[in-house]
């Protein structure tokens, strides 16, 4: 008995002495001091302490590059090139990594961690990404499932962004939630407003942010944007522009209209916004009333449901915009709405003859 | 099969507020893969194969999509509601990422509900998960195979 006693104790004094070993080792080792990180070949360069992921130490130093998971490894979206250090790719990265990225040398950020200086590249344009620690001004129930959120910037910010661009909406943890998380969403104001950025935002079932919205935040609550993104935006050619949207896709086209009204820009535009019942439509009186002063702008709500009662456009979002045009071969196709709508639609403009090159859209995928 | 390290991570990725708001577990506390094995019996005792389950969701999800979001009536029986929201859910498994937007499916004859995505879709056909038990998107292998009437490869 005496002999088990004693083995036993032998091994938990083993194993305390090689926890210990293990945490000073840590401690000496793992201390990986401050790290250079050269972007973008000099353009910028941040001086970190090592040890956290690339990802997370970028935007402690507020260059943000955008993830779906929030670091996790899971989306395969936060990609930027490695020209130096960063060790060798992990197996967490090359599923989301094709045979030309591994060769040019395209890493996940988050699944770097930084223990020596590195040097790599990005977009140009996150360069110009910041972070924005608003108020919520006003928050509008636009339909049963799509609030309108006004978002009041600090005193003496401003952000620039391209009408059509998105922003990433950063919810703090709350209930089950232990880490921030952002989602993106279209920016339904206009560029040259300064005070503030609007967001519309459909609720999505288990989403983490949209539900932090619906049920969380109130008027007077500090919210953090980081943005902008994107390259959806009006392109600079003189074609005629068709506009499609279903749903929260209206948010992008409103900051476009009033950007193209503020610039002078009188392309001839029609706005097809699909929806089913009259419940789903908002902004309508709006839009009717900037079709109604400029006579280069029209709008076109659709409804596909077979509810009575109104003198709108009826059925499927797609047949509309077919049956509208003769030909569209002097056309410009902007889309925003969901995955399947945006595909659709697609189909319906190359039909019509609009080249798939000029056809824009931003799935957020 | 045994519980191995990225069965671990992904199921601490499965827990509520990890990549959704619920998480995929429910209020089951098993380990994932004893979760996966029990499901897998239950399949296999069937005769089928997850991959036949998930190609008749994927199936039956397809035809009930309508860019307007509307109701379908699926084979007379199946009435289907597909969402279709923007942006993109990662896989907990780290494979990947798919479209948001559910589908929910009632059956006529039983009543019985099924709710299911392009990510539960992938999960059943790659790994036999099915959700853990008490989870919103929890799918009973023997309720499916006999709702949409999955057959034995033999049979079919």
């Amino acid at each position: 008995m005496d002999k088990i006693l004693l083995a036993i104790e032998v091994l938990c004094g083993i194993s305390l002495a090689l926890t210990l070993l293990l945490l000073v080792a840590e401690f000496f080792f793992a201390n990986y001091g401050d790290c250079e990180i050269d972007i973008n070949n000099g353009d910028k360069k941040i001086t970190a302490k090592g040890g956290g992921s690339l990802l997370s130490t970028l935007s402690e130093d507020k260059v943000f590059i955008p993830s779906a998971c929030g670091g996790r490894g899971s989306c395969g979206f936060c990609k930027c090139k490695v020209d130096k250090g960063g060790g060798p790719v992990l197996p967490t990265e090359t599923p989301y990594l094709s045979e030309e990225e591994l060769k040019n040398n395209v890493r996940l950020s988050c699944q770097i961690k930084v223990k020596e200086d590195i040097a790599i590249r990005i977009p140009e344009e996150l360069l110009s990404v910041k972070e924005f620690e608003t108020t919520v001004e006003s928050i509008t129930d636009l339909t049963h499932d799509i609030k309108g959120v006004r978002f009041k910037l600090p005193e003496g910010e401003t952000v620039r962004i391209k009408a059509g661009q998105y922003i990433q909406l950063v919810a703090p943890p709350y209930d089950e939630v232990h880490e921030p998380t952002s989602r993106a969403y279209s920016i339904a104001s206009r560029p040259s407003d300064d005070e503030a950025i609007d967001l519309i935002i459909r609720l999505v079932p288990n989403g983490i942010v949209t539900t932090y919205v619906f049920e969380h935040l109130k008027e007077g609550d500090k919210a953090k944007l980081v943005g902008p993104f994107g390259d959806f935006y009006l392109r600079d050619t003189d074609k005629e522009c068709i506009f499609i949207a279903g749903g929260s896709g209206l948010a992008p086209f409103r900051s476009m209209l009033y950007d193209m009204i503020e610039k002078g820009i009188k392309r001839k535009t029609t706005f097809f916004f699909g929806a089913v019942g009259l419940r789903d439509l908002y902004f309508v009186e709006e839009f009717a009333k900037l079709s109604e002063e400029h006579s280069w702008f029209k709008f076109v709500p659709a409804l596909s449901g077979k509810e009575e009662g109104h003198s709108y456009e009826r059925g499927l979002i797609t047949d509309v915009v077919a049956r509208s045009f003769e030909k569209m071969d002097n056309h410009e196709g902007y889309l925003c709405g969901s995955p399947g709508m945006i595909d659709a639609c697609v189909r319906v403009l190359t039909a019509g003859g609009i080249p798939e090159d000029q056809i824009f859209y931003d799935k957020f995928a | 099969m045994k519980q191995t390290p990225d069965l671990d991570r992904a199921q601490q990725r499965m827990m509520p507020g990890e990549l959704t708001l619920h998480g995929f577990l429910g209020d089951d506390t098993r380990k994932l893969v004893d979760i996966i094995n029990e499901d897998g019996d239950a399949v296999l005792s069937r005769g089928v194969s997850h991959k036949q389950i998930a190609d008749r969701l994927a199936d039956i999800m397809e035809q009930g999509r309508d860019i307007m979001e509307r109701e379908v009536n699926v084979e007379g029986r199946f009435t289907v509601t597909v969402r279709d929201d923007r942006g993109v859910l990662p896989s907990p498994f780290g494979d990947g990422c798919f479209e948001k937007g559910d589908c929910h499916v009632v059956d006529s004859e039983t009543k019985s509900e099924f709710l299911f995505n392009g990510l539960t879709i992938h999960m059943i056909r790659t790994y036999g998960f099915y959700s853990g038990k008490g989870s919103q998107y929890r799918l009973e292998p023997a309720a499916l195979i006999e709702t949409f009437g999955i057959k034995p490869e033999a049979e079919e």
